[in-house]
């Protein structure tokens, strides 16, 4: 079935890229596939795409989002918990909170190029800010929200306060954490393209904004479709470590 | 015989003159009270009543969980506090579903300072007290209603307390479940010899299980009947037991008492 629409979602665009006639407005399949093999190897002495190879730049890419939202979503579990347990603290930061949530991140991509310069500390600086709010509501929510029920009934066992956080409230919260985590990976994602906006190469944002530049449409295509396949790919295995790591989600 | 002075201070649970109110202002509702209850060591109390007659805040209030509005509560006493020296089951069996079954009762061990070696021994001794046999790996949501209830029971005494607090336990069971486990609860009270206070709303199971029967009136709760029940408590087949004349003429006086009590 998903084959099948595969195929015919590649028949359409080869039909458009023929009806298109101009290759730097729709490329056909087959040039973005050339371009996958040409950016995969080194070719006439030039090496890959402004001398790296597509899955390098791919994988800085990845290495840039992986160390951002690590930062974000530990920095974000740390504001979840402190503003689902102490109310004043709430009260006061969750609009802060709420406030860097609503803003694009390219907005404050300027900022930290002011503060931090071109290189990899802003764009790290921008993903661990974009991937912090999603943590930070849901690990709050969760933690607020704890049973009462089953909190009683740790208390009723002789558990101490930290006892009840650490084998009632925390698991408790883990299904929600986890769908923020999923939630601030997939912004980190799309976020990885602003911040290689600016000295972005090697970077897969930054393959496809110099490529836009020299209008060629071909290595655009192809840098889309890798970072939707490998985004794809790394919600995937977000999904499989869910369940290994949370098998009670759904159920009580 | 203790004399009266003796039960005050001995009994495992103490109640003297206790009231209980929710709400402020003129929203005041009184729950229960005034009451006065002792129950003796190794006794078996069943509480029984409508439901709204405050009979589960009186077993919150000897649990620790509230505060009388006046009057004292003492269990072993001492003002009651939870985790302390009386384990207590729910209606539901709250479970903890991140933990396996035996891990469920490893927790309440670990809570209780039982050492490492000796809970990984007393977890599968617990379960089977409570008739549970190779469910120690399983998850808590694969096992059923009146399984997860047993589980419920068998973390309850991990602490080894020398007090017991049900609060409608078996309320949510179905019929022949329910059977099963007041027959099984009666004999795991009688091998750990610990004092019970059991709620409930059904006479049936207020006979079959208690040694007392105290029957309250709807709110505010107060005694409406303080019944021994002076059946054998060991020797007699369930079947045996519900067969004898006795048990019949004691449910048809506990059946009126509540009925009369519901008003």
């Amino acid at each position: 079935m998903r084959v099948l629409a595969g195929a015919a979602l590649l028949g359409l665009w080869q039909l458009a890229a023929a009806a298109a006639a101009n290759a730097s407005f729709i490329p056909s399949p087959g040039a973005v596939w050339e371009q996958f093999l040409r950016l995969s190897t080194t070719h006439d002495g030039i090496r890959g795409y402004s001398g790296s190879l597509l899955v390098e730049h791919l994988g800085i890419s990845l290495r840039r989002i992986l160390i951002g939202s690590a930062i974000g979503v530990a920095g974000g579990l740390v504001v979840g918990v402190v503003l689902g347990t102490v109310p004043w603290i709430r009260v006061v930061a969750e609009p802060v909170v709420t406030f860097v949530r609503a803003l694009p991140p390219l907005a404050y991509f300027s900022l930290l190029i002011i503060w931090f310069g071109i290189d990899e500390t802003p764009k790290l600086w921008l993903l661990a800010i974009a991937a912090l709010p999603p943590v930070a509501v849901a690990t709050a929510a969760a933690v607020h929200g704890a049973p009462s029920h089953l909190v009683e009934a740790a208390r009723a066992l002789g558990a101490s306060r930290r006892d009840v956080i650490r084998d009632v409230v925390l698991p408790n919260a883990l299904p929600e954490i986890f769908t923020g985590v999923r939630l601030a990976v997939g912004i980190a994602y799309s976020s990885v393209v602003a911040a290689e906006t600016v000295n972005g190469v090697p970077g897969i944002g930054g393959m496809v904004r110099d490529a836009q530049r020299y209008l060629q449409t071909d290595v655009v295509v192809l840098g889309l479709l890798a970072i939707g396949l490998s985004g794809l790919l790394i919600d995937a295995l977000l999904r499989v470590t869910e369940k290994r790591l949370i098998p009670w989600r759904g159920r009580s | 015989m203790s004399s009266p002075l003796e039960i005050g201070t001995q009994a495992a649970v103490h109640v003297k003159d206790v009231v209980h109110v929710y709400g402020t202002g003129t929203d005041v509702v009184t729950a229960l009270g005034p009451i006065s209850l002792d129950v003796p060591r190794g006794s078996f109390l069943v509480i029984v009543g409508a439901s709204g007659c405050g009979k589960s805040t009186l077993l919150r209030l000897i649990a620790g969980f509230e505060w009388p509005s006046a009057g004292i509560v003492r269990t072993a006493g001492a003002a009651p506090i939870p985790g302390t020296g009386a384990g207590i089951v729910f209606q539901q069996p709250r479970l903890f579903p991140w933990k396996s079954v035996g891990g469920n009762v490893e927790l309440a061990l670990r809570y209780a300072g039982v050492p490492r070696e000796e809970r990984a021994r007393r977890v599968p001794e617990l379960l089977e007290r409570v008739g549970l046999h190779d469910v120690a790996h399983r998850r808590t949501w694969q096992l059923s209603g009146g399984q997860q209830q047993r589980v419920a029971i068998a973390r309850a005494l991990a602490g080894d307390d020398p007090l017991l607090l049900l609060d409608e336990p078996f309320a949510a069971l179905d019929a022949l479940t329910r059977e099963r486990l007041q027959e099984d609860l009666r004999r795991v009270s009688e091998q750990t010899g610990r004092t019970s206070v059991f709620v409930t709303h059904s006479v049936e199971e207020a006979v079959f299980l208690g040694s007392r029967v105290v029957v309250l009136t709807s709110r505010p709760g107060q005694i409406a009947l303080d019944l021994a029940i002076p059946l054998p408590r060991t020797g007699l087949e369930p079947d045996e037991l519900r067969a004898l004349p006795e048990y019949a003429a004691l449910r048809a006086t506990v059946s009126h008492a509540v009925r009369d009590a519901a008003g």
